[in-house]
């Protein structure tokens, strides 16, 4: 069970990149950059998964990944094409320049 | 030993991401993220998963991140504008939040984790894994008990490719 | 028919309904159907009324009571109340002039209104309705639904008399007359309620006539005395007494037709009515009837003064009702209530006579009312003429006319009781009464016309559904005297002596009847008791006594307009501070103003700037205004930036960590 050591350093480590995942998030005005920084949110979730299932000698955690990667896979496509729509219609994809919602 | 290379990977991982927030340049970004995906695969490996590493590689460092280089040589973004206007306050306010969330998180890692509750109950030890191989014994559930969630990410694979052609069409 | 009582005040409720909800249509399709329905109803009302005092006289006197319930109203503990009306001699006896009198004036109103467009329907609508109210208030056999008419004919006298509102006076004169009813209306609950509340402390909890009066012994000297002086307040607001006649005068602003109806037959009876019906309560209060009879007599008095030099025609005829109104109450004061009733009746017949010629005669005159621009309408209209003159006559107190023989036997009676004052008081305004009348008649009729050449032209009769009701009325203040001829004079007792004497006392509590004959009735037994004392000697003497002051205020009128015509000026600047002051009312409306009315309006500013705006309406805004701030701040939160939203997201994960991480218990 070497797992078992370093269970803490991992959810250390996943800890760590969700926060930084979100600060970027919620930091960066470029559109591209905050979809990258939620692909490390993602990331950093897998990582739990994976070792949860290691330390429990199973193997459900495995199989999550394969439909998180999926549907990171689609959330990237539809995405980006959200991003050349929006590029489209305003010339810039700044997060801050989309707010017509404003009260 | 696995320790050290855990540490060693984990604070390129960390330097990693780092880098993709704070890069001026979008394409910078992109790549220190190839690179962080590089050492996530790393670390997977580290933890006796490979098939899912080389997923990572293939996919996320592959495919999507070739995606997103895609776009951003498309939309032609030029660097970010520099002559700053100040991050709002209400960000900064969002960054301490994020800030105490995560020493609210330190104790539970550190300290938290119930051992008792991680019982080790599974079938899968390194032994089996090792003699079957890591793809096999996935691959092995996925076609037969994941088979219904398997099917639908294909319909949902389907889903995505048809809606950002229609999304993207002129 | 007995048992068909509720139909006299219904039917006039039908023709409120049909003409009120349906009337602006009928309009357009064929004006005549609304007062075929209206006069129709009142008509067949007079009609069962009439049948049922047939049906009562065939009864013997002690049996002359017939109660029919038509539905339980309130029941509610201990006060239980029908919609109950009940036929004995004094309900049908006042039904009998009020729906006959109100019967002619509908058909005069018809004439009268002809010209006015677009409010026909609305005019007869509450005409009828006060018609229902008015019959509510005579047959009613308990409190409650008599003052249920009571309130009703005060609102109807509001409609009516503010009838042509978009004139502002006219407006004031309706919220005039409502709110001084209202002032007694208040005074009449208090005493209703005392009464409910004095007799339930003896176990007596009801509303009824036939069960309040046999027991109202029961309560003591002083609850009765300030029931009494209680029910009497109400009355002279009804009835146009001192304090609260003020608006009576006022209430000429209305249609001639509603004064002729409202403010001389009816409305103002129903005061009188109240006080005959209560007869057995107030003969055990003799304060309360000494207060009643000076009242009388001081009303009579100075509203007699005021009509003496008013110049309006319809001024002068609404103090000449006060000042009648004052003897009936003298009457009433003094014990002889039957004298009282009669004179209710003579009264009505000639006054709604002299109200209805003074309509015809602004209606030749072209809406003219004041009498110095009148005169010389002898020739030109004579059936007016004639019948004014009729009525003049009457009212003045001349034999064989109705007149003479009630008022006559109002002042003997006062005289008889030993009050010799009330008795000149009473003596004295008669002699002004036949004065301003013929005063009246001369400046009207002789003489020659005063009037724009414009409205000499148009001078004519008036139609005959105008004149017809005129001619009826004045036969009626010939004859209608001769119901009651007293027994001095019982050679030219035409239909029999004190007819109506033996009509009504069994009401009075005078007749065998034994309910009735409790300890009370012990001042209608002196009031006629005394008279028998007296010789007859001296009753000839006071009749002959009274022609000669109403043949005396006769002729000085006549030296004064005809023969003398300087006089009245002349007169007028010798005392011209007293002509002043008596031309002004006596000042009594500029003296409530400033006593009353003022003060009411710097309370009701108060009240309203003071504390209803900025008080109830702030906390009412106060709140608005809060929510509208709230929103103002609050709305900051949406910001359309897909950040701000992770923010609160963050937060709100913030939020839920620290619940679970610090095991709190929410």
């Amino acid at each position: 069970m070497a797992e078992m050591q370093d269970i803490n350093l991992y959810l250390f480590l996943s800890a760590i990149m969700f926060i930084i995942g979100a600060a970027g998030a919620i930091t960066r005005r470029n559109a591209i950059v905050v979809f990258m920084c939620i692909e490390i949110m993602l990331c950093s979730s897998s990582l739990l998964f994976i070792v949860f299932g290691r330390a429990t000698r199973t193997f459900d955690g495995t199989f999550m990944i394969m439909f998180i990667m999926t549907v990171a896979a689609v959330e990237a496509a539809i995405g980006l094409a959200i991003f050349i729509l929006m590029y489209r219609k305003t010339g810039s994809i700044d997060l801050d320049k989309f707010n017509i919602m404003k009260w | 030993m696995e320790t050290v290379l855990l540490i060693i990977l984990g604070s390129l991982a960390i330097t990693g991401s780092l880098m993709v927030i704070f890069s001026k340049n979008t394409v910078h970004s992109a790549l220190w993220m190839v690179s962080f995906f590089f050492f996530i695969a790393g670390i997977y490996i580290l933890l006796h998963a490979e098939f899912i590493a080389m997923l990572q590689l293939i996919v996320y460092a592959g495919a999507i991140m070739m995606f997103i280089l895609y776009a951003i040589m498309m939309l032609n973004i030029r660097e970010e504008l520099s002559d700053r206007i100040p991050v709002q306050p209400l960000k900064l306010a969002g960054i301490a939040l994020l800030g105490f969330i995560f020493l609210l998180l330190l104790p539970m890692v550190v300290f938290g984790v119930n051992h008792s509750m991680l019982t080790a109950s599974g079938p899968f030890t390194e032994q089996i894994v090792e003699k079957f191989g890591h793809m096999a014994v996935l691959s092995n559930y996925l076609f037969s008990d994941f088979l219904l969630p398997f099917e639908i990410t294909s319909i949902l694979l389907t889903v995505g490719v048809v809606g950002s052609v229609m999304l993207a069409k002129k | 028919m007995l048992d068909k009582i509720w139909l006299i005040p219904a039917l006039p409720l039908i023709g409120v309904l049909i003409n009120g909800l349906f009337g602006r249509y009928i309009e357009k399709i064929n004006k005549n159907i609304i007062h075929w329905v209206a006069c129709g109803t009142v008509f067949l009302s007079f009609v069962i009324t009439f049948i049922i005092f047939i049906q009562l006289l065939g009864f013997a006197p002690e049996d002359r009571l017939y109660e029919y319930t038509l539905f339980n109203w309130i029941s509610s503990g201990v006060l239980q109340t029908s919609i109950a009306y009940q036929a004995d001699p004094l309900s049908i006896f006042m039904c009998l002039f009020v729906t006959g009198v109100g019967f002619l004036i509908h058909i005069y109103s018809i004439g009268y209104m002809a010209h006015d467009e677009g409010r026909y329907y609305r005019y007869f609508t509450y005409l009828n309705l006060f018609m229902f109210s008015m019959i509510n208030l005579v047959l009613a056999n308990n409190f409650l639904l008599m003052f249920l008419g009571w309130e009703g004919v005060g609102l109807c006298s509001y409609l009516l008399i503010g009838f042509w509102f978009s004139k502002e006076e006219n407006a004031i004169a309706g919220k005039k007359a409502f709110i001084t009813n209202r002032v007694g209306d208040f005074c009449f609950i208090i005493a209703m309620l005392m009464l409910f509340c004095g007799l339930g402390e003896h176990g007596i909890w009801s509303f009824r006539f036939s069960q309040i009066f046999p027991n109202v012994h029961l309560l003591s000297p002083e609850m009765i005395t300030v029931i009494c002086l209680l029910f009497f307040a109400g009355c002279t607001a009804k009835s146009a007494q001192i304090p609260l006649y003020i608006w009576l005068p006022d209430a000429m602003a209305g249609p001639t037709p509603v004064s002729a109806l409202i403010h001389a037959a009816t409305m103002v009876t129903s005061g009188i009515y109240m006080v005959v019906r209560s007869n057995i309560l107030f003969s055990l209060s003799p304060t309360a009837l000494c207060v009643i009879a000076w009242t009388g007599a001081l009303t009579a008095l100075l509203a007699a003064s005021i009509g003496l030099v008013q110049n309006d025609i319809k001024k002068v005829l609404a103090y000449s009702t006060v000042s009648q109104l004052g003897y009936m109450f003298l009457a009433l004061g003094v014990g002889a209530f039957t004298a009282g009733i009669f004179h209710v009746l003579t009264h009505s017949f000639f006054k709604a006579l002299l109200f209805m010629c003074a309509g015809s005669v602004i209606h030749a005159m072209s809406g003219e009312q004041d009498m110095r621009f009148m005169g010389g309408l002898r020739n030109k209209t004579p059936i007016t003429f004639w019948t004014m003159a009729i009525g003049t006559i009457a009212i003045a107190g001349i034999p064989p006319f109705a007149g003479f023989f009630s008022k006559d036997e109002i002042l003997w009676k006062t005289f008889a009781s030993g009050n010799i004052l009330l008795w000149i008081i009473g003596a004295v305004a008669a002699g002004m009464t036949a004065f301003y009348m013929s005063r009246l008649m001369f400046m009207t009729f002789f003489n020659n016309c005063r009037a724009s050449d414009e409205v000499k032209h148009h001078i004519h009769e008036s139609p005959r559904t105008m004149t017809v009701p005129l001619m009826v009325l004045a036969c009626l203040s010939i004859i209608g005297g001769f119901l009651n001829v007293p027994h001095a004079l019982k050679y030219i007792a035409i239909f029999g002596e004190e007819k109506a004497h033996h009509f009504l006392d069994p009401v009075i509590g005078l007749g065998p009847d034994k309910i009735l004959q409790k300890a009370g009735h012990e001042i209608a037994h002196q009031a006629s008791h005394a008279t028998a004392h007296h010789s007859l000697s001296l009753e000839y003497g006071l009749m002959l006594l009274s022609i000669t002051i109403a043949l005396a205020g006769i002729s000085i009128a006549y030296m004064m307009y005809i023969k003398k015509k300087d006089w009245p000026e002349k007169l007028a600047s010798r005392f011209c501070t007293l002509h002043k002051v008596v031309f002004n009312k006596w000042y009594v409306d500029e003296l409530y103003a400033f006593l009353f009315v003022r003060p009411f309006h710097v309370l009701s500013n108060f009240f309203w700037k003071g504390i209803d705006v900025p008080i109830i309406d702030g906390m009412v805004n106060g709140i608005a205004r809060i929510v509208l701030w709230s929103s103002t701040v609050l709305r900051h939160v949406q910001t359309g930036q897909l950040q701000s939203y992770a923010i609160s997201v963050i937060f709100g994960t913030l939020l839920l960590m620290f619940y679970y991480y610090f095991h709190v218990d929410l």
